[in-house]
C-alpha cells in the first residue's frame, strides 16, 4: 500500500503508479541479493520506485501534468475523497510542485524523517526543511481560502 | 536543532513546526505561549487532514506468480501495458518483505550483457548504496572489501561512504562509493576486466566510464552533472593493483 500511495503521489496518476509499481516489485525482485540488511528493505523499496517513477517519465518524455486537462486516470486520483474539505485539501496536495509534495508525502504518509527524507531524495536536510515549512503552508493557506469561501 | 532550542521564540518554533510537526520544543518556549501553542494544534490538526487526504484507495490486493530470477524472462513494460492488468501490482508492501526475507538465500546468478550493460545493471540493481551521506567506511571494512591481494587502496579518491563486495560477470569485486559534488559516485574496481580502451556509460540520469588500468580496469559512475574527469584521476592515483 506505501509503495502504490507513494508511486501515485509521486506522478500524480493512478495508471502510471501501477506501472511503476509493477515494475519497481520485478527489479527488486531481480536484485534481491542487493538487500543485505532487512531492516532497509522498505527505504530500498521505495528507492527503486523512486527510480521507476524517474525512468517511467523518462522513458515517455512525458509533459508536467496539466491541472486543468486531467486524464481520467489522473482524476481518478482526487475522485474519491469523502467529502469535500479533504477533497479541496487533495487538490490542493496534487497541484503542489514536484519538489514540495514528495518530501511531504514521505513525511506524512511514509512517516520518514527529515533526514531519512534527505538521504533518499539526495538533498541536505535544511533543504527538506525548507521544502515541507513551504508546502505546508502553501495548503495551509489553501485551507483557509476555502474556508473562507 | 538543540542550538535553535536555546534561542527558541515565536518565529522560530513557527518555523520549526511547520517543517517537522513532531519537532519537540526543548526549550520549553511552547510551554509559556498561548500563540504557538494555538499554532501547533492548529498545524497538528492540519496534518491529519493532509494524512487523510493522501490516503487513496488502493486497489484489490493480490499475491501474484512472482516470475523466476531470470532477466530474460521479464516482460517490457510496454507489453505488459498492453495486457489485461491483473491487481497484483498492488500487493501489499509488507507481503513483498516478508517474500524477500524469506527468500533471501537465492543465488541469483550472474547476469547476462557486457560489461558495460552489467556496470549500469548493478548500479541500478544497489541503490541503497547510493546515500548522501558525510559518514566514511571504516579502514578495516575497506581492507575487507579491497584486500591486500587484490589491490592497495587509499583514501585519495574521496569521501568513501559504502563498500561491499559484489559479483560482476562471476567474479567477486569491490563496489565503492565516495561523495561526489552531485551525489554519490560509485567505483567498480574490475582486476580481471581487461578493456583496450575507455569505454562511455550511458544510463538513466547517470554517466560514467570503465578505465583501462593494468590487466584490469575501473569503473566509475555518477550523475549527469558530476564532473569525472577530478574523481577519475584521483581514483587512478589511489589504487594500485596487487598483481
Amino acid at each position: 500500500m506505501d509503495m502504490f500511495r507513494y508511486a501515485a503521489w509521486l506522478s500524480r496518476d493512478k495508471s502510471i503508479a501501477e506501472d511503476v509499481v509493477q515494475e519497481a516489485l520485478l527489479r527488486a525482485w531481480k536484485s534481491l541479493d542487493a538487500l543485505r540488511d532487512d531492516a532497509a528493505a522498505k527505504p530500498w523499496l521505495l528507492t527503486i520506485v523512486r527510480r521507476e517513477n524517474a525512468r517511467y517519465f523518462e522513458r515517455r518524455r512525458l509533459e508536467t501534468v496539466d491541472i486543468d486537462n486531467l486524464t481520467a486516470s489522473q482524476s481518478a486520483l482526487l475522485a474519491e475523497a469523502p467529502n469535500e474539505e479533504l477533497n479541496d485539501l487533495r487538490q490542493a496536495i496534487y497541484e503542489l510542485d514536484d519538489d514540495y509534495r514528495e518530501p511531504l508525502v514521505l513525511q506524512v504518509l511514509m512517516g520518514y524523517s527529515t533526514n531519512e527524507i534527505a538521504e533518499l531524495m539526495g538533498l541536505k536536510q535544511g533543504a527538506v526543511l525548507t521544502r515541507l515549512h513551504r508546502a505546508r503552508l502553501k495548503l495551509k493557506e489553501e485551507a483557509a481560502s476555502e474556508e473562507l469561501s | 536543532m538543540s542550538q535553535m532550542n536555546k534561542m527558541m521564540n515565536c518565529k522560530d518554533y513557527k518555523e520549526a513546526l511547520t517543517a517537522d510537526p513532531g519537532f519537540e520544543d526543548e526549550s520549553g518556549h511552547v510551554d509559556s505561549c498561548a500563540s504557538c501553542q494555538a499554532y501547533s494544534a492548529e498545524i497538528l490538526a492540519l496534518d491529519e487532514k493532509i494524512a487523510a487526504a493522501m490516503a487513496i484507495d488502493v486497489p484489490v490486493l493480490t499475491m501474484p506468480d512472482l516470475p523466476n530470477i531470470d532477466t530474460e524472462k521479464v516482460v517490457p513494460l510496454i507489453a505488459r501495458r498492453s495486457m489485461p492488468k491483473p491487481a497484483w501490482f498492488a500487493l501489499a508492501a509488507t507481503v513483498l518483505l516478508a517474500v524477500f526475507v524469506g527468500i533471501r538465500t537465492s543465488d541469483m546468478g550472474a547476469p547476462s550483457g557486457t560489461l558495460a550493460e552489467q556496470v549500469l545493471a548493478h548500479v541500478d540493481h544497489e541503490p541503497m548504496a547510493l546515500r548522501v551521506t558525510s559518514v566514511s567506511v571504516t579502514d578495516a571494512r575497506l581492507a575487507e572489501v579491497v584486500p591486500d591481494n587484490l589491490a592497495e587502496m587509499n583514501h585519495d579518491a574521496g569521501l568513501i561512504t559504502y563498500a561491499q563486495s559484489c559479483i560482476i560477470n562471476g567474479k567477486s569485486i569491490p563496489h565503492l562509493v565516495i561523495q561526489g559534488e552531485y551525489g554519490p559516485v560509485t567505483i567498480l574496481l574490475l582486476p580481471d576486466e581487461k578493456v583496450d580502451a575507455a569505454t562511455t556509460l550511458d544510463g538513466v540520469n547517470i554517466q560514467g566510464v570503465i578505465l583501462p588500468v593494468g590487466n584490469g580496469s575501473i569503473a566509475i559512475i555518477g550523475s549527469r552533472e558530476e564532473q569525472l574527469d577530478r574523481i577519475k584521476q584521483n581514483v587512478l592515483d589511489s589504487v594500485t593493483w596487487s598483481t
